[in-house]
């Protein structure tokens, strides 16, 4: 019954890997991002603020590595600094969204019912302004500063993170272990937390490295807007935004921190798609099982193009 | 179906009053004095501060303020701009025009160069084709729209200038022009995100057992894609596509900051900047109404197409 091919069908000893090449260099962006930005103090050559008027628009001398901004601040030293403030954002709008939506949807799939329907009205609501538009008027109304603008964005993403754990949690609810746990008396509150979330984490962790490249896209869209971070404060989207009226004097001043904000993302993009194809045992092959499909495949067609030459089936 | 037509619609109605009331609330709780954005900050006179109130309807309790509100508007009454002292409906007519247009040649670039491309590339998958548009839609997906504008800007005035850059022109087929560099803008990442989505589906299709089948047959390669694939596919393409399409509303604003153009995505910027409070809950509002109206046709089709749904 278990052939060789079979044995390889087989999940056991066939985890496959996190990282492939795409991975590893989008790891290593990350990385490199997160250096620079943690050790920003130490590796920048000049104060971010410091404005001298009498190097504004240099291009790149020995001074300024990548050369200075409208008002002489060092560009190279602001993009450092800009990237704490960007990565921060994105990891707090992030954290925002777990600490609401994930009890939110725990609660919906496990009780059901009534605290289902509500929370789940709650979210319809929320999905009815598209996309930025409920981040705009919560920043209206609030007022404009880079933590309302996070937690306008957190409350954004909320939906999406409480509709996924709900469904996991309607699907754990059921199984075998819940009621062992129920017989033994456990409160709610523990099962849930300490049984039910533990065995979603795979599933949530892709959604939320995926919600992290929005929430940096997004915060930098709400600075440029003027939203957010407020100057001088360092920061990719409102340096893009001061760069913008600078075009023709210095393009690279709104260039730069554009090519941040891609690569930031593109790596974040990168790292998810990889999470997702290891947690997700469908995808999760190894190079070898691999081969052996694409050398099927190649069997298969060849036979049909046959088949198709011989002048096709009756049927 | 006149039943689940009619279903749907109630459910809208209700979540248009409870997002009214989200707004009206929301907009309220500002810090800011809506006597100081009048003024502009300058200081004025207890009677100015009286008559300027009495103007603007804020003398009143905020129950009464909402009903006033909503009555209005249901009359095409949508207030009274604070910074620019005219009535919100005709700034808002004015602007209308610019961002429509902007979505509907966004929308063509959506329709006729993003679907096409998913198509091709997931009929031809593995090629030089398929991973030339995969790695460019990863970027696209990943570059802020008002960055993409930048760049554009920046491309069609030092290299190629045949575009303009900035501001409109006076009518529809000027503004063409005037537009082409925006529209672009706005619909990259869109673009991106459906040509994914197109090859995903199309991939899945044409993996199936009656692609096989087809080809057995010995018919012809565009007659399996186009004739048997994309009939299977066409429903999720169209659905996240128009989807997407009415999504495109809250991607003008920033599109419309970097171009300078006069449409209602800048006019909500502006306004949240300068806290003009009518402006901001009366656009608000009428930017969901119409997202939700693209979403009940979006439904009332899917529902058309794909009988299970109208079923449940």
């Amino acid at each position: 019954m278990f052939g060789k091919r079979e044995i390889n069908l087989s999940t056991k000893g066939n985890t496959g890997t996190l990282f492939t090449i795409p991975v590893i260099v989008a790891l290593a962006i990350l990385a490199a991002i997160a250096f620079c930005s943690m050790f920003a103090p130490l590796i920048s050559p000049c104060d971010p603020y410091e404005q001298d008027l009498s190097v504004a628009f240099s291009g790149p001398s020995a001074g300024h590595p990548l050369g200075a901004d409208s008002v002489g601040r060092d560009i190279l030293s602001r993009l450092f600094y800009g990237g704490r403030t960007t990565i921060f954002g994105g990891i707090a709008i992030v954290l925002v969204t777990i600490a609401i939506g994930i009890p939110m949807g725990l609660a919906c799939g496990y009780y059901g019912g009534k605290i289902d329907s509500f929370f789940m009205r709650l979210c319809d609501i929320i999905l009815s302004f598209p996309s930025l538009l409920l981040a705009f008027v919560l920043v209206a109304g609030l007022g404009r500063n880079m933590s309302n603008a996070i937690l306008a964005l957190g409350i954004v993403y909320v939906p999406g993170i409480a509709r996924l754990m709900r469904s996991l949690t309607m699907v754990e609810r059921n199984k075998p272990y819940v009621e062992a746990l129920h017989s033994m008396c456990y409160s709610d509150w523990r099962i849930m937390f300490i049984h039910i979330v533990p065995n979603c984490v795979s599933s949530v962790i892709v959604q939320i490295t995926l919600n992290l490249g929005y929430a940096v896209l997004d915060l930098a869209g709400m600075s440029f807007l003027g939203f957010g971070v407020r100057p001088p404060t360092a920061d990719w989207g409102a340096m893009l935004n001061e760069g913008r009226s600078y075009l023709m004097q210095n393009p690279l001043l709104a260039l730069l921190p554009g090519l941040c904000i891609i690569l930031l993302v593109v790596s974040i993009n990168i790292f998810s798609d990889g999470l997702y194809r290891y947690l997700e045992p469908k995808q999760r092959k190894l190079p070898s099982f691999r081969a052996y499909e694409r050398a099927m495949e190649k069997k298969r067609k060849k036979a049909t193009k046959l088949q198709a030459e011989k002048g096709g089936c009756e049927a | 179906m006149g039943k689940y037509i009619l279903k749907r619609t109630l459910q809208m109605l209700f979540t248009i009053a409870v997002v009214s009331v989200l707004i009206f609330s929301v907009v309220r709780i500002t810090p800011t004095d809506p006597i100081t954005s009048i003024t502009r900050g300058k200081p004025a006179s207890e009677e100015t501060i009286a008559a300027l109130k009495k103007e603007y309807n804020l003398d009143q309790s905020m129950p009464v303020q909402y009903i006033n509100w909503v009555s209005d508007m249901f009359h095409g009454d949508f207030g009274k701009s604070y910074q620019y002292r005219e009535s919100v409906a005709s700034i808002i007519a004015v602007r209308m025009m610019t961002t429509l247009q902007l979505m509907l040649q966004s929308a063509v670039l959506i329709v006729f160069i993003a679907i096409p491309f998913g198509m091709l590339s997931a009929s031809k998958m593995n090629s030089l084709l398929d991973q030339t548009a995969t790695v460019t839609s990863l970027v696209l997906v990943s570059s802020p729209s008002f960055f993409t504008g930048i760049l554009l800007m920046l491309l069609f005035t030092m290299v190629w200038p045949v575009f303009p850059t900035f501001g409109t022109g006076t009518d529809f087929i000027s503004n063409i022009r005037y537009l082409a560099l925006p529209s672009i803008a706005l619909a990259a990442v869109h673009m991106a995100l459906i040509m994914r989505i197109t090859r995903s589906n199309m991939v899945e299709q044409l993996s199936a057992n009656y692609i096989q089948t087809a080809t057995a047959k010995g018919l012809s390669r565009p007659e399996v894609v186009y004739k048997h694939a994309l009939k299977n596919a066409a429903i999720p393409i169209l659905t996240v596509t128009s989807l997407e399409l009415s999504g495109l509303l809250g991607g003008s604003v920033m599109v419309e900051k970097v171009f300078s153009l006069n449409g209602i995505g800048s006019l909500l910027a502006d306004s949240i900047n300068k806290s003009d409070y009518p402006v901001i809950q009366s656009l608000t509002l009428l930017m969901v109404i119409i997202f939700l109206l693209c979403n009940l046709i979006v439904d009332i089709l899917y529902a058309v197409l794909d009988p299970r749904i109208r079923l449940k």
